[in-house]
């Protein structure tokens, strides 16, 4: 408030209070002058200075001014007072304006505005009254009743008394209503009100209730006993004076309260106080018995209770508001206290820097119970048991599950722990116990202690603590079989390793030692890895340059690797199985047939991949097709053979034995006529028999020479080597052998013989047949030109076809110049 | 007049033998061929009456040696096919190649030629 309002208000009411006083005592129409002139300025000084305190108490609250208004708008009556008509006029028409102002500020009391429609609505009729009401009355009373001495009225229009009391009568019954309305709400907010509130609101509500029941009272006795009305108006006057003073009873309430609060913070700052009593104090001196306190605690930026709990402040609209006390500049505590003292802020400031110094020490009794319940809470979480125990071995204090304790926690709290404990036990734990004690070091010892019939092993820590002890027990008779376990699992773990590791060694040597070509390739057909084998048949090493090839462009024939992409791509849509026949090509460029199958299968990280599992097959095949062409050249020999058969009976014998018919019939006709002649015919024709029959024997021994049928291979080979031209050099074993190894063996020495016979020009020729493991070994060398080549000539081929047929083989050994040899071997089993 | 023979065989102890007993017979052999070739060119030469040919020739059949001696000219000689064999082993083949009779070598005499002259 700036300090020319107050000046101006005085100012203004000592102008307005020296012109009544001179009106009151220049008037001709009023008899009681000094009564009124004392009443008018008692009315209104008492507002004015009553709204001068409250304005300065609470400037931003428009309560103070209404209040002067009040007390300035109460000297516009004492304008009744003139002579003149107009001011006359005035001061009677509105001279009942301030009672309006005054209703206003009754209902903006304490908060210093209005709030509700119903009080909008009782203001309105207030002021209505004084002004509107009035004016209206006036217009049809040029005189005022009961003063002829007066002057007229000047915005009389006629002299209708009737007119006048209907129209008063009506503002009469709107104003009734107003009143009881008014009434109503002071009752209201009384009951609402806390008990602070009510201390200032009870005088103010007493003497201004009281002032209105009198208007009341006084407005509806003025309607039919004038007289009367005219003495409860003097009455009404001084009660309504008192409103103020009433106002301002309540505040000195609050000042001796404050006095109070300084008194006894004094008392409890000095000495030391129990927690809580600081609180009890403030509300008392405060007098908010709701009042609480909130400790700021600096670390954790938070405010806690007495007992160190978390605090939230209140949100500021509502019944409660907060007030921070500091110290030093530094935030301590908060107070938490009701609306209503906002209404003395001074108050509540004296009282928080009053209490700041004892608000201090309450906060690091607050932050120490928040350090403390912590700590609780942190042992209360530890699973060990807690001992506290004096020097003597008393139990002071017990933490455990009790299955885990000697005894039910109630019961060994007091007992010593020789009545508790085994004397093995209790001893020496109490003896640790007084050593922690006495040295202030920690003590640690182990024991065993038998619970429920079973021993449970311990280990307690002592730490001493004041002049008593405090043990840790923790039982380590299952960190022992924990420890036990998971050595054994260790173990376990190494073993299953090593085993692991065996296996993929064993697995790693499988794979490196199968004949099979094995190769992992991914789904998109690259290479991942493949094993030994298939990097000694395509030349190609495993390693990270090979790795991430397309499996085609490594392995394949560069011709069918379009293919095989194919194939192999559409195969792993279809479940990954396949079998394939296929050339493949080394590093060298040599090709290889390769007979392979893709299986599905996932790797050791669960990734699917295809496994290339394949044979080279090129040797087989090549056997296959030579086979192939043994048998075909076995059927063709034989053709041969039997053309040559049927050639050499039709050129030989057939022919002999032709001519031999033709020459004895010839002979028949001339035995007659020409006996000299058909004699020798007939000795021409025993000749051709003689030939014809040697001719068949040649024949017949060479399609199978009956002593080798009859007489066994022994026998036969004889016959050959005596039919020999050259001297044959026979070393044999005198045993029969299977029916075809004899053949095979017949025929190679034959022809072999045959051949030594044509080619060799040899002098001498050693022929062996021997047994060797199972086998029949025959060898025919001689001594002749050598460079006899198998692949030529249809003979020695015919002879190794015959062999093979047999599972057996011919080799043939024919340098140039230094003979032939010649070694078969055929399987007798 | 005794007929004129060309014998054309390979095998020199069957001309013998067959010269021998056709002459015995009346017939007049005006020659001996050893393969087909020279036959054909023998009885081109020679004109015989009648040739006596072996079907199994070194160098072509018998059967290919009579269609050749037919082609030449209307005039063709009567040709007989003998062989070691018997005219069962040959079929029907002995008709179409122009032969006019089989005659099985050990059955051969002069009979036998005359029939298919006359």
């Amino acid at each position: 408030m700036p300090r020319l309002v107050p000046a101006a208000v005085v100012g203004l009411g000592l102008l307005l209070s020296a012109g009544a006083l001179l009106l009151v005592s220049a008037s001709e129409h009023e008899e009681n002058a000094a009564f009124v002139a004392t009443a008018s300025l008692v009315v209104a000084w008492s507002f004015i200075l009553g709204g001068l305190v409250a304005w300065a108490r609470r400037p931003d609250n428009g309560f103070g001014a209404l209040l002067c208004a009040v007390g300035l708008a109460s000297f516009l009556g004492t304008l009744a007072q003139a002579n003149e008509p107009i001011p006359f006029t005035v001061g009677f028409v509105y001279g009942g304006l301030f009672l309006a102002v005054f209703v206003h500020a009754l209902l903006a009391f304490p908060r210093g505005y209005l709030e509700t429609r119903l009080v909008y609505a009782i203001v309105g009729v207030a002021y209505g009254a004084a002004t509107i009401g009035t004016t209206l009355t006036s217009l049809f009373t040029p005189q005022p009743e009961g003063c002829p001495d007066c002057p007229e009225i000047a915005i009389a229009v006629t002299d209708s008394p009737v007119a006048a009391d209907v129209v008063w009568g009506i503002v009469v019954a709107l104003l009734l209503p107003a009143l009881g309305a008014l009434l109503y709400l002071f009752y209201v907010r009384w009951r609402a009100a806390s008990v602070p509130l009510r201390r200032v609101l009870f005088p103010v509500y007493v003497t201004a209730g009281a002032s209105l029941l009198l208007l009341a009272v006084t407005l509806v006795v003025e309607s039919f006993a004038a007289d009367a009305a005219q003495a409860l108006w003097w009455v009404l006057t001084f009660t309504f004076a008192s409103v103020p003073a009433a106002f301002i009873v309540g505040l000195l309430s609050g000042r001796l309260a404050r006095a109070g609060v300084g008194k006894l913070l004094l008392e409890v700052g000095r000495a030391a106080h129990a927690p809580g009593e600081l609180r009890d104090a403030l509300a008392r001196a405060l007098g908010d018995p709701t009042l609480r306190l909130a400790y700021w605690l600096p670390d954790a930026e938070t405010f806690v209770d007495i007992e160190g709990r978390p605090l939230e402040l209140p949100e500021p609209n509502g019944e409660e508001l907060v007030t921070i006390v500091e110290r030093e500049g530094r935030p301590v505590a908060a107070l938490i206290h009701h609306r209503s003292l906002e209404e003395d802020p001074l108050l509540v400031e004296a009282a928080a820097t009053a209490a700041a110094f004892t608000l201090e020490n309450e906060r690091r009794h607050a932050a120490l119970a928040k350090a403390q319940a912590r700590n609780r809470a942190l042992l209360d979480a530890v699973p060990d048991l807690m001992f506290r125990m004096d020097r003597d071995g008393t139990y002071l204090e017990v933490k455990g599950e009790p299955e885990d304790l000697a005894g039910p926690p109630e019961e060994l709290v007091g007992s010593r722990a020789h009545e508790v404990l085994p004397p093995e036990v209790a001893g020496p734990l109490v003896e640790g116990i007084r050593r922690a004690i006495d040295t202030g070091e920690g003590v640690t010892g182990e024991y065993t202690l038998e619970l429920n019939g079973v021993p449970r092993d311990f280990e307690a820590r002592i730490v001493k603590a004041g002049d008593e002890a405090v043990l840790i027990v923790r039982e380590f008779t299952e960190r022992n079989r924990a420890q036990t376990e998971m050595k054994r699992l260790h173990q376990e773990l190494q073993q299953r390793h090593r085993d692991l590791e065996n296996e993929r060694d064993f697995i790693r040597a499988v794979v490196d030692s199968t004949p099979s070509l094995l190769c992992l390739v991914t789904p998109g057909g690259y290479v991942v890895r493949f094993n030994n084998t298939l990097e000694r048949l395509s030349g190609r090493r495993d390693d990270d340059r090979n790795a991430g090839s397309a499996f085609w462009d490594l392995f394949i024939a560069p011709e069918e690797r379009e293919a095989v992409r194919e194939e192999l791509l559409e195969i792993v849509g279809e479940g990954g199985r396949g079998e394939y026949e296929n050339t493949w090509i080394t590093a060298s460029g040599e090709r290889r047939l390769v007979a392979w199958s893709t299986t599905p299968l996932r790797d050791h990280e669960g990734q699917p991949r295809l496994l290339v599992s394949g044979i080279d097959i090129t040797e087989r095949k090549q056997q296959e097709e030579e086979l192939r062409r043994s048998r075909a050249r076995l059927v063709e020999t034989s053709d041969i053979e039997r053309r040559r058969l049927e050639r050499n009976l039709h050129d030989g014998a057939q022919q002999r034995l032709v001519s031999l018919s033709l020459v004895l019939r010839l002979a028949q006709a001339k035995v007659a006529t020409d006996p000299e002649g058909a004699d020798r015919l007939l000795a021409q024709a025993a000749e051709e028999l003689a030939a014809a029959l040697e001719e068949l024997r040649e024949l017949a021994r060479g399609i199978h020479p009956a002593v080798l049928a009859d007489r066994g291979l022994y026998a036969a080979l004889e016959v050959l080597a005596a039919r020999a031209p050259l001297p044959v050099d026979l070393e044999l074993v005198d045993e029969r052998l299977p029916e075809p190894v004899e053949a095979a063996a017949y025929y190679v020495v034959s022809e072999a013989l045959a051949n030594v016979v044509k080619y060799a020009d040899a002098s001498s020729v050693a022929v062996s047949i021997a047994r060797m493991n199972g086998r029949a070994v025959v060898e025919i060398a001689d001594d002749g030109v050598g460079g006899a080549d198998p692949s030529l000539g249809s003979g020695l081929r015919g002879l190794v076809d015959r062999v093979e047929a047999l599972d057996g083989r011919l080799q043939v050994e024919s340098p140039p110049g230094a003979g032939t040899r010649i070694r078969a071997e055929i399987p007798c089993e | 007049m005794a007929y004129r023979i060309l014998i054309v065989d390979d095998h020199p102890s069957f001309r013998a033998t067959a010269r021998a007993v056709l002459s015995a017979d009346g017939f007049d052999v005006v020659g001996e061929a050893e393969d087909g070739g020279s036959g054909i060119e023998a009885a081109a030469r020679l004109r015989p009456d009648l040739v006596l040919l072996d079907v199994q020739l070194p160098d072509m059949d018998g059967f290919a040696v009579a269609a050749a001696l037919c082609k030449g000219n209307g005039d063709c000689p009567a040709i007989v096919l003998t062989s070691s064999h018997d005219a069962s082993d040959f079929g029907p083949i002995v008709g179409r190649c122009g032969a006019a009779a089989f005659v099985p070598k050990a059955e051969l005499t002069g009979a036998a030629l005359r029939a298919v002259l006359r």
